[in-house]
């Protein structure tokens, strides 16, 4: 893979371009980041002067009172139970449903799956006033539910797709042998098949987490109560709370995006190669 | 479309050991007790949540409807005309095509020449894509508030490299006439290193033989990529504006913190237009009759897209 | 530390949630003061009213002006939904009562309804049947800052007549004073303009006429023609720069912040600017100008005709009696003589005026009497949809985008297609 050449010529203009390239490029995305983190240790008047420089006098407060405040923690909380009910129910309803498309075959089966293909084609924004409607009646307005599963629901169609792909892999005669040896459909799922399928069920909850983890338009119609309101709700109100102090409303944006670059540095791989697998939207 | 992650199926079985079975009837009822039981959830949560939604959007785009109680004036096609009559509509459909153009004119070539770039093993090359990667998972309401902070004329970074030029900071988010293109920055920003990804991964499970074949026949560097990797990345590519053009269509979240939509409509996407106009006002009839003409876009271009671009596929 | 006293408001809260359990009364009150001064009388009196009534919790849940406006459809048909909500009057209360989510209060009111100002009783009433209180009357006109206008020689008293405020603009963008400061990105604040000047021109009779689609409507010559008052205006480029990406709270702390001659505002400003502030303190009562909104030449309407809001609160559907009780305490002379004296409030609980303290409400509060023609925000009373649109247009016709002609066609036809 390692070509010689770049290491020989040093100084070629081509590989100087790509450094600097590279270099600016880096540049424009770090520096609002770094402004970002940077701008929650600088008091207002400081911001004003000197938005791009590390802090002359370094403010510990503004991060220490978010830090210690409920409503902080409350949002956090709120983003994690719905995430993780999303992420749970997607898993579990989606598996069990590739699995009959992957390994039983039966009459409709293919039309079946082309009906849930439908699911890729369009966003949940196209229907979500009929969507309100539908979750006001089944009385979930206002509940962690509410949120969830519509979410579920419209991550069913690439779940079930990727999940069954996969599946399909597992041989055939594993199958039949676990069959003939008296192993029902149903142990063989959860005995051979989910063992097996670590990575891409890893794959698929990352994608549905990531994905309810930052979703703003469900939980803005759904939601009421700002007790229930997950991060990017709640931030939304903080700004319009405190217009104009960015020195705060920075340090609210770090401490809220923290879990996902904590969460991203940790599970790098998944999560690219979740994200990458085609089921974002990009 | 979705790279497999290769694993061994084999492994896993020998750690399994079943306990030993009550002897089943015939494996049709076997399958029988899965489709019962397996099936149902998916279809039920799917046809719920998704296919009803769409079809009662249908249903009440024909009524003027406040959504208290149940739909009672109907008034047939005139939502439609309505929408049709709203000049923000249209700049919100203008909006959409213009996400699309700098997606494909500026973000896909700066995407692809990253991915060439850093497709190559070299000290430093991994932690760049985490780097380029990391706009994208942030959610897209985080972005969209950093970048209000990057633009806002008395705090931001913007308005501080004005000043020191001794200018008058601009508000870009501000005037109808630059709204629109800061938001499209913040779009390169943050779906760039996403796009990268894709050609990167795609990059590196070329057939290296391919590529090795043509410099031995003498190509030289940019010969081979115009003639031998790049047309090895057509499919990439193609997946990678169809990313783009879905991306468009649905785009939200980044607007709301950036803009609203505004000033005067100015910055709307159709997402948007719906939210503001629609839902935030509860005229369910009306901004059901955006999420059909929304809804019949996507499949359109889903459709099409397949068939003319996607057939070998 | 602001966000201390809020953490507490929040451990309250939960605390509250808990003693639900409790079998009490809970009282969902949700408003959208941003003034923390005055939030905290509010909580006084509820505190005061939990104590003399055993087994009645009343719970306080915040939400920011625009996005409670924007949530209100969706809140409304929750089943958690608060009991007290805060309402303009206006059309968008008469589809509210439509909706049939509104507690018809008639009969609980009997009697204690007589102890408040008529008319501010009747924006609440609808076919007889009361469906809400009023809390409060305003008035919008310009609140000014008086040095900047001392700076720049401008009598603020002087601003009689529309082409008055023209020059004063010009004569302000000469001394490099920013002339009108106003919250663009909400859109509701430069919709006064225009509705003012349509108040000007036409007095209630082209309102009246209007509604009855009499005249071409709201397409009509008095609405084409505040356009275009509100064009030359705009095209004076008087605004503070940026002025379509500054929200309400953020454009007031502007002038509170002493950068800008004028804000055209609600009279409750004069009180709220100082939290809004940067130092938190604001613009004192000797620094602050106000004049009345001018009259334009050859205009129908009165001098004293005035444009504001009469604000109060609503009992959603289904609510506990107790949210009614806890209302009638609250809108009580008592306690609206106090918000009065701490210049929150133009009271409409007859004989709560004696509260006033500072000459400034005084005069807005005489200004009221006088009026003969209050018209309410046009954004509310025109209901739901049609006033946003009013919204949307004049931010267009301010930032450029629509002519005046254009933008009263698409008020009249927003209200053609009444949905």
């Amino acid at each position: 893979m390692s070509r010689a050449e770049t290491t020989q010529t040093a100084l070629d203009p081509a590989l100087l371009f790509k450094v600097v390239f590279l270099a600016v490029v880096a540049v424009v995305v770090l520096v609002p980041l770094l402004a970002t983190v940077l701008g929650g240790f600088k008091s207002l008047g400081e911001l004003r002067v000197n938005p791009f420089g590390l802090p002359d006098h370094w403010e510990w407060q503004n991060y220490a009172d978010i830090l210690l405040s409920a409503r902080y923690w409350q949002l956090l909380r709120n983003s994690l139970i719905i995430s993780t009910l999303a992420v749970t129910l997607t898993l579990i309803v989606a598996s069990m449903a590739a699995f009959t498309f992957a390994h039983v075959r039966f009459y409709g089966s293919s039309m079946l799956l082309s009906y849930l293909t439908l699911g890729l084609l369009f966003p949940a924004a196209t229907a979500v006033l009929p969507l309100f409607i539908r979750v006001r009646d089944l009385g979930l307005l206002d509940t962690y539910l509410g949120v969830a599963l519509p979410q579920v629901a419209f991550s069913l169609a690439m779940s079930v797709l990727l999940l069954r792909r996969f599946f399909k892999d597992i041989p055939y005669e594993l199958l039949e042998a676990a069959l003939v040896d008296g192993c029902s459909y149903i142990k063989f799922f959860r005995y051979v098949t989910l063992p097996l399928s670590r990575p891409i069920l890893a794959t698929v909850g990352t994608i549905t987490f990531v994905n309810s983890w930052n979703a703003y338009l469900l939980p803005l119609v759904m939601l009421n109560t700002d007790a229930l309101y997950p991060w990017p709700l709640g931030i939304m109100v903080y700004q319009g709370e405190y217009s104009s102090e960015w020195n705060l409303i920075l340090t609210f944006i770090t401490l809220t995006i923290l879990p996902t670059i904590i969460f991203f540095l940790l599970a790098q791989k998944h999560i690219v190669a979740g994200l990458t697998s085609g089921a974002v939207k990009g | 479309m979705a790279r497999r992650i290769a694993s061994s199926p084999t492994i896993g079985v020998a750690e399994t050991s079943f306990s030993p079975l009550v002897v089943r009837g015939p494996s049709w009822d076997g399958r029988f007790t899965v489709l019962v039981l397996f099936l149902p959830p998916a279809l039920l949560l799917f046809t719920l949540f998704v296919v009803l939604p769409i079809g009662e959007a249908g249903w009440y785009s024909a009524f003027n409807w406040n959504g208290f109680g149940r739909p009672t004036n109907w008034i047939g096609f005139d939502n439609y005309r309505f929408v049709f009559q709203t000049r923000a509509f249209w700049l919100a459909l203008r909006n959409n095509g213009m996400i699309i153009v700098v997606s494909l004119a500026i973000q896909l070539p700066l995407a692809l020449s990253l991915a060439l770039m850093l497709a190559e093993r070299f000290r430093g090359a991994v932690a760049l894509r985490m780097l380029f990667f990391m706009p994208y998972i942030l959610a897209e309401i985080a972005t969209g508030l950093i970048f209000s902070f990057v633009y806002d004329g008395d705090y931001g970074l913007v308005a501080s490299i004005w000043r020191t030029f001794g200018a008058e900071p601009p508000h870009l988010l501000a005037s109808t006439d630059t709204a629109m293109l800061a938001v499209l920055i913040v779009i390169v920003w943050k779906y760039f290193g996403f796009h990268m990804m894709l050609f990167i991964a795609a990059l590196q499970s070329l057939d290296k033989s391919l590529i090795e074949a043509a410099r031995i026949d003498g190509a030289t560097r940019s010969q081979t990529l115009r003639h031998v990797i790049i047309p090895l990345l057509y499919p990439t590519i193609r997946l990678s504006v169809f990313f783009a053009i879905i991306g468009s269509l649905q785009l939200f979240d980044l607007v709301m913190p950036l803009t609203r939509g505004g000033p005067a409509d100015s910055s709307n996407t159709l997402v948007s237009f719906l939210y503001n106009n629609g839902i935030s006002r509860m005229r369910v009839g009306y901004g059901s009759a955006i999420g059909v003409i929304l809804f019949v876009i996507c499949v359109t271009f889903a459709f099409t897209y397949k068939r003319w671009f996607m057939r070998d596929e | 530390m602001r966000l201390l006293g809020r953490l507490e408001l929040a451990a309250a809260a939960c605390l509250l949630w808990a003693n639900a359990a409790a079998a009490d009364t809970i009282v969902k009150w949700l408003h959208i003061e941003q003034d923390p001064s005055q939030v905290k009388v509010w909580e006084e009196v509820a505190r005061a009213y939990e104590a003399s009534h055993p087994g009645v919790k009343v719970e306080m849940q915040y939400l920011e002006n625009e996005a409670y406006k924007a949530k209100l459809p969706t809140i409304l048909q929750s089943k958690d939904r608060p009991n007290i909500i805060y309402s303009w009057a206006g059309g968008v209360l008469k589809a509210q009562i439509e909706a049939d989510v509104l507690e018809d209060i008639t009969d609980q009111v009997k009697g204690y309804s007589d102890s408040l100002t008529p008319a501010a009783l009747a924006a609440f009433t609808s076919n007889g049947r009361i469906y809400g209180l009023p809390t409060a009357v305003s008035q919008v006109g310009f609140l000014c800052n008086k040095e900047l206008m001392a700076k720049a020689k401008v009598d603020p008293a002087g601003i009689k007549s529309w082409d008055d405020l023209l020059a004063a603009v010009k004569t302000l963008k000469a001394a490099g004073v920013t002339p009108i400061v106003v919250g663009g990105a909400d859109k509701w604040p430069l919709h006064f303009y225009w509705t003012y000047l349509a108040v000007r021109i036409g007095g209630k009779p082209a309102f009246d006429a209007a509604l009855r689609g009499e005249n071409g409507g709201f397409a009509g010559e008095t609405f084409q023609k505040s356009g275009e008052l509100f064009k030359q205006l705009v095209d004076l480029q008087p605004f503070q720069n940026g002025f379509l990406g500054f929200k309400n709270p953020q454009a007031v702390g502007y002038f509170a912040d002493g950068n800008a001659a004028m804000t055209l505002a609600i009279s409750t400003v004069y009180q709220s600017q100082r939290a809004l502030a940067a130092d938190k303190v604001g613009l004192s009562e000797e620094k602050m100008c106000w004049f009345d909104f001018p009259v334009v030449a050859g205009g129908k309407g009165a001098p004293s005709d005035t444009l504001g809001g009469i604000t109060g609160w609503l009992i959603t559907k289904n609510s506990p009696k107790e949210a009614v009780d806890f209302l009638k305490y609250f809108i009580s002379k008592d306690v609206q003589t106090r918000l009065a004296a701490g210049n929150f409030i133009i009271p409409v609980v007859q004989g709560a005026d004696a509260g006033f303290k500072s000459s400034f409400m005084k005069r807005i509060a005489a200004n009221l009497a006088k009026s003969n023609y209050h018209q309410n925000f046009y954004d509310q009373s025109l209901g739901p949809s049609v006033g946003r649109v009013v919204n949307d247009v004049t931010a267009e016709i301010a930032g450029g985008s629509m002519s005046p002609k254009d933008a009263a066609q698409a008020i009249e036809a927003a209200w053609k297609q009444g949905n």
